[in-house]
């Protein structure tokens, strides 16, 4: 694994790693979003095998990275579940259970339809449509960041599981996650191995890592 | 029993007489071997009586079993099962069968199954068996999801498989395999005969054993020996040195076609794929208009009735012309048509000559086929037809073997319905071609992936399938029943949605594929229209008349068959010839070389035409990069494969990346630096050692088993295609076949459904016995390799004809920072 890339935004730094999360330094927060947690135990109570391990990786990944940045504060930035609950999500409740001081902030995204007392039970703090700290906001889906935040405020979003198309000559082209810094707003890679990636527009003057294999290489 | 001396015979012959006809030889020949009880094979072209063949049997059969009483005699259960591969013939079979029941008044009742049946004759169906049921392949899956299916089968004597040769080497003929041994092993103390009905193919042999299963060494092979005379010309352009040298259309020979269709009665045009067809359809009428009316258009898009009107203003002859795709390769006759024009290749003999066939009914008919090439180089392929025509030379057809998903959908098809044991099972399915060779721990493994998911997290795991109940093997759980039931039909790939106009109205089927490309306000031709795209909703997309003179033709994946071997080896004869046509002065003897002498001559002049036992190579230098074409004439698969080798070849000589591009003449590497092949090891690089090692080995394995896994995990049940209505309900279970695929081959390398894929690549996909063959032949020629100053008429439709692959030795990241260099250098 690479070092993490300093990126900074606003005078402030933000760390990003190429397991697919950022660590906002002045406010020791870890960033993530879209980990779809429990997808595999959906779609395996459907009848649809899809192997489990793609999960406890997934989940792994999330209590190392937390740990490595030595994080206060878990930011996630919608989709921290999949679907409804399954006993898969034990395994995250039980890490939970294990690190009580580490405070989880949920900007709820589509997928995140759990009852309230599940939150409230796994103490997740959950905001509807935008949390706000300092000059910067969090907003699950991109579209809404638009329309919703205020002039100088720097926005987070997901949803779209970003990647990006990287063309060379004799026509070949291959396809990353990455991360995408616009002028005014950044998509986050999905943090979920189990998720596919939609392709972006990237404008000239926009700040575009893509996640190759280990390493995170800034193509723009 | 002499058939002769039969009650059965009687009657049947006598209608005949009444009709003023004969049965032909071939159809006694079956006829005898039905009443005996017998399974077998049925080798008849079509319109030659080849239905009556087996079903004038059947009802032989059952009047010798009940000669005083057989006109009154009702309700006597399923007699007569006959599986057919399109359900648009079902009609027309079921027409003429109730006409000959009808006549003579017997009380037989003819039922039709397939994705049109409604609830309520399904119901009716279920209550009281009709004796003849007329089916398709998934439908016939579908019947053993039924509860209770068993009893169905308690009464039947015979299934018929009407059109065998087109469904063995698929997924569907498999599906017939597997229901077929379930038939076999209910009915083991009161067995059935299985007949098939098969035109030639190369391996009629095999054929056979594939339909009784190795369970039957007493089976037989009837044979019609009807031979038609075939007249074959070739639609030349006016002048060769300007008809392109590349394209798939061949739209500027429409005003040689025009004359054509007005001098037959009735004209089929095939066109390889329902794109080209649509263009070609309006071309026709931009030509002529007063063709408006008399001509028609039939794909497999195209909305049913609309179909079926084109299909029966083809037997009344009120059509001057249609316009088709393989959508009527298939079914019985229509009478009329006097003339078939194929345009562009037809890839393989037997196909060529199947089309030829549908004109010239009459008895002493010559079939006329016209051959119109796409691009000037094509013109060989129609002398290369013309000459395998007259020596009979016909592609096999070869059966698939141990394909899971389709063995998973069967398994879960019987957990729906009443359950399974596995004992049983394992028998009745060892004992299929497809899977004779199936080990009992991959049937183990497939057993503990419907019923526990494969490997999963101790204890929070919820996977719910199939259940083990007492051993019974049932799925219990309705919404999983319904949602498999939902997913039998669909073992024919690509999903599709539904085209529907704002106001009302449907007008067909077109790829999800397709459309995704499009945006709002985009323009496209379905059916002859015109068509605006609005939105898509509930897996239909909305439209509206357009008038715009602009659109885009849907590219559809399906139907890119390769070139056939027998094809390939008939071509590169041909080349020979025209090779001694241009360097010794040689007069050809067929007239599509003389009249391609321009192209040959500058061929020779800039580079070479092979001979027989050489391959050519062409080293070509231009400001895309360095281009080598290579053309070994063996067909688009086998040429992606050698494409990927041989790159994979070169890149171990030094670091290098490819992309490539490939027809069925040859193909192409083009590469940002000089490509490393010459005499001293060219050899080598075309040598068949460590042929299996190296095609793993080639990076490519693995893209192309993924567009193999797309099928196969829609067939497995691990993807869900939205289905109407269903998708809503199925929420948060989407998921793409490429990341199915990824997370696979990551955590469960060893699923047995990922194995496929990669089988599937190598024999299917890589075709590797006849790359193998290849290989070989290459060795025992001549290699010659060239450096033509520029394009030459042979690279150039494989440089526009582009199908493009990436294969690289590089390491991912160096390659992705060489590709931005070069992106910043522009």
């Amino acid at each position: 694994m690479e070092a993490p890339l300093p990126h900074i935004i606003h005078g402030q730094t933000f760390w990003l790693s190429a397991e697919r999360v950022l660590y906002w330094e002045e406010q020791k927060a870890l960033i993530v979003s879209d980990l779809h947690f429990g997808k595999t135990g959906h779609f395996r109570k459907a009848g649809i095998a899809v192997p489990q391990h793609i999960y406890k990786q997934d989940l792994q990944r999330l209590f190392h990275q937390v740990q490595h940045f030595k994080a206060v504060k878990l930011i996630v930035v919608g989709d921290l579940f999949h679907s409804k609950d399954n006993k898969e999500l034990l395994l995250f409740t039980r890490w939970r259970k294990d690190h009580p001081l580490l405070e989880i902030q949920l900007i709820k995204g589509n997928h995140d339809i759990l009852k309230n007392e599940w939150y409230e039970q796994s103490s997740i703090t959950t905001v509807r449509n935008e949390l706000v700290i300092g000059g910067f906001s969090f907003i699950h889906d991109p579209e809404e960041a638009i329309s919703c935040s205020s002039e100088s405020q720097y926005c987070f979003s997901g949803h779209l599981h970003p990647g990006i198309t990287i063309k060379g000559l004799g026509k070949q082209s291959l396809r990353f996650p990455c991360f995408h810094f616009g002028e005014k707003l950044a998509v986050l890679p999905a943090f979920s191995l189990f998720t596919g990636i939609s392709q972006i527009e990237s404008r000239p003057g926009d700040n575009v890592f893509a996640i190759v294999e280990n390493k995170l290489l800034k193509l723009q | 029993m002499k058939l002769q001396d039969t009650k059965g015979y009687s009657v049947i012959t006598s209608w005949l007489h009444a009709k003023e006809r004969q049965p032909f030889l071939f159809q006694e020949q079956a006829w005898e071997q039905i009443i005996a009880r017998r399974s077998g094979l049925v080798n008849a072209p079509t319109g030659c009586g080849k239905t009556f063949s087996v079903f004038l049997g059947a009802l032989i059969d059952f009047i010798n079993l009940h000669p005083s009483n057989y006109r009154s005699k009702t309700k006597n259960g399923l007699q007569l099962l006959w599986i057919t591969p399109l359900r648009a013939l079902a009609k027309d079979i079921g027409r003429a069968m109730d006409e000959v029941i009808t006549d003579l008044e017997m009380s037989w009742k003819i039922g039709i199954r397939n994705g049109d049946t409604t609830t309520s004759e399904r119901q009716k169906q279920k209550r009281q068996m009709p004796e003849i049921l007329i089916i398709t392949p998934e439908s016939l899956q579908l019947l053993l999801a039924q509860k209770g299916y068993e009893d169905l089968f308690q009464t039947l004597r015979i299934v018929a498989v009407d059109e065998w040769h087109e469904l063995l080497g698929s997924k569907r003929g498999v599906q017939v395999e597997l229901a077929l041994s379930r038939i076999r092993g209910i009915k083991k103390e009161n067995p059935c005969s299985i007949i098939g009905i098969s035109a030639t193919i190369g391996n009629l042999d095999e054929a056979k054993e594939v339909l009784t299963g190795s369970v039957d060494p007493q089976a037989f092979t009837v044979r019609a020996d009807i031979r038609k005379q075939i007249d074959i010309e070739s639609v030349f352009p006016d002048e060769i040195e300007k008809y392109p040298w590349a394209g798939h259309l061949g739209l500027s020979l429409v005003s040689k076609v025009i004359p054509i269709i007005l001098g037959s009665t009735t004209t089929l045009i095939f066109i390889n794929t329902r794109g080209m067809s649509e263009r070609w359809y309006q071309a026709l009428l931009d030509e002529c208009p007063e063709l408006s009316g008399v001509i028609a258009l039939h794909h497999g898009s195209i909305e049913q009735a609309l179909r079926l009107w084109v299909e029966d203003s083809l037997h009344t002859g009120k059509l001057k012309a249609v316009v088709c795709t393989a959508s009527l390769d298939l079914g019985v006759d229509f009478r009329p048509v006097e003339t078939v024009i194929q345009v562009g290749s037809p890839k393989g003999v037997a196909r060529f000559l199947q089309r030829a066939g549908r004109s010239g009914h009459q008895p002493d008919a010559v079939s006329k086929i016209y051959f119109l090439p796409t691009h000037s180089l094509e013109l060989v392929e129609a002398a290369a037809l013309k000459a395998a025509a007259i020596e009979g030379v016909i592609e096999s057809r070869v059966p698939m073997i141990l394909c899971f998903d389709v063995l998973v959908q069967y398994l879960c098809t019987l957990a729906v319905s009443d359950g399974f044991y596995p004992d049983i099972i394992y028998n009745e399915i060892r004992n299929t071609y497809c899977y004779q060779e199936i080990t009992p721990d991959e049937f183990q493994e497939l057993l503990s992936f419907i019923t526990s998911g494969g490997t999963a997290l101790q204890q929070y795991d919820e996977y719910k399938k199939v259940e083990i109940i007492n051993g019974l093997y049932k799925i219990t759980s309705r919404r999983i029943a319904m949602r498999h039931r939902m997913h039998i039909g669909t073992i024919v790939s690509d999903a599709m949605l539904k085209v529907k106009f704002f106001s009302g109205g449907y007008i067909g089927v077109i790829e999800e594929y397709f459309i995704s490309k499009l945006n709002p306000g985009d323009v496209f031709t379905l059916a002859g229209r015109n068509l605006e795209f609005v939105v898509i909703k509930d897996m239909t997309v909305l439209v509206r008349k357009s008038s715009s003179k602009k659109s885009i033709v849907p590219s559809w994946n399906g139907g890119r068959m390769p070139l056939s071997a027998n094809l390939g080896f008939m071509l590169r004869r041909k080349l020979n010839d025209a090779c001694e046509m241009i360097t010794a002065n040689t007069a050809a003897t067929d007239l599509e070389l003389k009249v391609l002498s321009p192209l040959f001559t500058l061929q020779e002049e800039l580079s070479h035409i092979p001979r027989a036992d050489e391959l050519l190579i062409e080293h070509i230098e231009t400001k895309d990069g360095f281009h080598l074409f290579v053309y070994p004439f063996e067909g688009r698969l086998v040429h992606e494969a050698m494409a990927a080798l041989l790159a994979f070849r070169i890149s171990r000589i030094t670091p290098i990346t490819f992309s490539f591009a490939m027809n069925d003449y040859g193909f192409e590497l083009l590469s940002d630096q000089p490509i490393p092949v010459d005499d001293t090891n060219v050899y080598d690089l075309f040598s068949d050692e460590n042929l299996l090692d190296d095609i793993r080995r080639s990076l490519n394995a693995g893209e192309m088993a993924k567009r193999k896994f797309r099928d196969i995990s829609v067939i497995g049940g691990l993807i869900f295609q939205g289905l109407p209505g269903e998708h809503k309900k199925a929420r948060h279970l989407q998921s793409s076949a490429s990341l199915i695929f990824k997370v696979f081959s990551e955590y469960e390398p060893n699923n047995l459904l990922l194995k496929q894929a990669y089988h599937e690549v190598m024999e299917q996909q890589m075709e590797e016995v006849r790359l193998r063959n290849m290989l070989r032949r290459i060795q025992q020629g001549r290699i010659a390799i060239q450096f033509p100053k520029r394009l030459t008429p042979f690279c150039f439709p494989i440089k526009v004809d582009s199908i493009r692959e990436n294969i690289s030795s590089e390491k991912l990241e160096d390659r992705v920072k060489r590709m931005q260099l070069q992106l910043e250098k522009k």
